[in-house]
């Protein structure tokens, strides 16, 4: 007699439970895909081969012979860091940077660098310490048509909505070019912002506002690739972010549980043995009199 | 103790009168569903990447609100089925479901607290949520408190009936505050609200796999089955007290 709506609950329970889950998997489908470790996370670059392992992530572009990678090195030497992540993923031996510079971001003061090995290898990287050891992001490009660089600097006059001035001194202080010898070309849409571009017969350089902040993107030639590469570059920057470390919380909230649970029962327990006790004591008395 | 008691009424004994099987049943299957659903929570469902591992308090957290929704209503069934039958019974299962729901509601009060302090960066802070969650609790305690103070058993029953219905206005307040007022925030995780207009549960499928079940069994099992062992500990502190007045008289 007690089956049959025994039976309708469960049957219930397991329709909502399958509802529930085909509904979060549906939305499963509107997600951003990350890739996650243990440390950080970040965007898988969609239409880039991914090649990440366990503890670092890394995507590549073949057709531009351009790699994204992102790990955390042991060590709190942010030059030492870059120099190891460089040397074993693309057994690049890092020498002086053609540019050093620091910028403050949302999430801690990175610095920035760039260095130019002459045989059609560059290396962008943004470093930053963090409780692990050393955040490197790296941006590989070993296309022998065109050197390419990517990086971020702070704005000279956070008023202007213009990354001119920025694109000025990087073409400069990076490829020795006055920004003078290029012309401005109409600003691009990407999907990580409106790009401003300019372009000239030597170079062409890209540039975006973000906060207090201008994203450059330089390349020798004809821009190409150019906008791919930093918008690819961009997005993994703005989208890197390192899971806080918090199980210690976690633990002090089941140990709460377990002492109200603790508490809740003990106090059932307790009552239970007061009102024996009683019960033998008035027993007793009842003897007594009897 | 068996030899003093057995000339006492055979239902104080508890030797005498051992928990019925149902309940019996009840207890083994809520003790492996809470270690099955701590499990899920652990284990089951993956690291969130923004908050880290203390998301998983969640687990536990929004389902011992619930849990404490279902105590506190059997408060309410309670109170007016008591009002409408004055039968003492079901004034016991209105006190039973405030213990037990103000177990819960701390729970929730607490392991929110503890989700805060990585997150919001502070134990504390005076969102309406967590405002009309604390006044939750501390009507509830007032509940007991106030019992313990009323002498004449049938008024202290019919008062404590109307004050637990009405204190269960408490419960919907907390639990509909965050969709009527825009100034919280305490995220809303089901359907619209005043900051999330268009409503909606986006969640990966571990999230769910464990969510549901631990919703489910903080619902239905745990109070159910804490109240019942409540209830019957409370109809023998009752038949004790009304022997000890007995004896007194003789």
């Amino acid at each position: 007699m007690m089956m049959k709506p025994a039976i309708t609950t469960v049957a219930l329970l397991c329709a909502l439970w399958t509802i529930c889950i085909v509904s979060a998997e549906d939305g499963e489908e509107n997600m951003t895909p990350y890739f996650q470790s243990r440390a950080f996370n970040v965007p898988i670059l969609a239409g880039w081969g991914d090649q990440s392992g366990e503890d670092f992530a890394q995507f590549q572009l073949a057709e531009a012979e351009a790699t994204i990678r992102a790990a955390i090195v042991p060590t709190d030497d942010i030059i030492a860091a870059v120099g190891a992540e460089l040397s074993d993923a693309f057994e690049i031996e890092v020498g002086q940077p053609s540019f050093q510079g620091k910028v403050n971001l949302a999430d801690g003061t990175w610095s920035v660098l760039i260095y130019d090995y002459g045989d059609a290898t560059t290396a962008s990287v943004m470093a930053r310490l963090a409780a692990a050891g050393t955040v490197v992001i790296s941006f590989v490009e070993q296309d022998p048509a065109a050197r390419t660089a990517l990086l971020i600097m702070a704005q000279t006059d956070d008023a202007l909505d213009d990354p001119t001035p920025e694109i000025a001194i990087a073409v400069e202080s990076i490829a020795g070019v006055s920004l003078s010898e290029l012309n401005r070309a109409e600003s691009i849409r990407l999907p990580s912002g409106e790009w401003t571009v300019y372009t000239g017969a030597s170079m062409s350089a890209m540039g975006m506002v973000f906060g207090n902040d201008s994203y450059v993107a330089l390349r020798e030639g004809a821009p190409g690739d150019l906008a791919a590469l930093a918008d690819a570059y961009n997005r993994t920057l703005l989208g890197f972010f390192i899971t806080p470390d918090n199980s210690h919380y976690l633990a002090l909230g089941l140990a709460v549980v377990f002492v109200v649970f603790g508490a809740l029962v003990g106090s059932l327990f307790w009552r239970e043995r007061s009102l024996r006790k009683e019960l033998a004591l008035l027993a007793q008395l009842a003897g007594e009199d009897g | 103790m068996e030899e003093k008691t057995k000339s006492l009424p055979t239902d104080l004994r508890m030797e005498a009168n051992p928990p019925p099987r149902l309940l019996r049943v009840l207890t083994v299957v809520t003790i492996l569903g809470f270690a099955g659903t701590l499990a899920l929570g652990l284990k089951v469902a993956g690291t969130d990447i923004q908050q880290g591992e203390i998301q998983r308090i969640f687990y536990i957290h929004m389902p011992s609100f619930f849990g404490a929704f279902t105590a506190f209503g059997l408060t309410v069934v309670g109170g007016v089925i008591y009002l409408a039958r004055k039968s003492e019974r079901w004034d016991r299962i209105a006190l039973a479901g405030v213990e037990v729901g103000l177990a819960f509601s701390l729970i929730n009060l607490l392991t929110g607290s503890i989700w805060a302090r990585p997150i919001w960066n502070t134990w504390w802070t005076w969102d309406p949520r967590l405002t009309s969650a604390a006044i939750m609790c501390l009507t509830y305690a007032a509940y007991l408190m106030l019992r313990a103070g009323i002498d004449d058993p049938g008024k202290r029953r019919a008062f404590m009936s109307v004050y637990g219905i009405l204190a269960f206005v408490t419960v919907l307040i907390t639990l509909f505050i965050i969709r009527i007022v825009p100034e919280t925030i305490h995220p809303v995780i089901v359907g619209a609200s005043p900051q999330n207009a268009q409503g909606g549960f986006e969640a990966t499928s571990g999230v769910v796999i464990a969510l549901v079940p631990s919703l489910l069994l903080w619902l239905t099992l745990m109070p159910i089955t804490i109240i019942w062992h409540r209830v019957r500990l409370e109809a023998r502190i009752e038949k004790l007290h009304q022997l000890k007045l007995q004896a007194l008289s003789e």
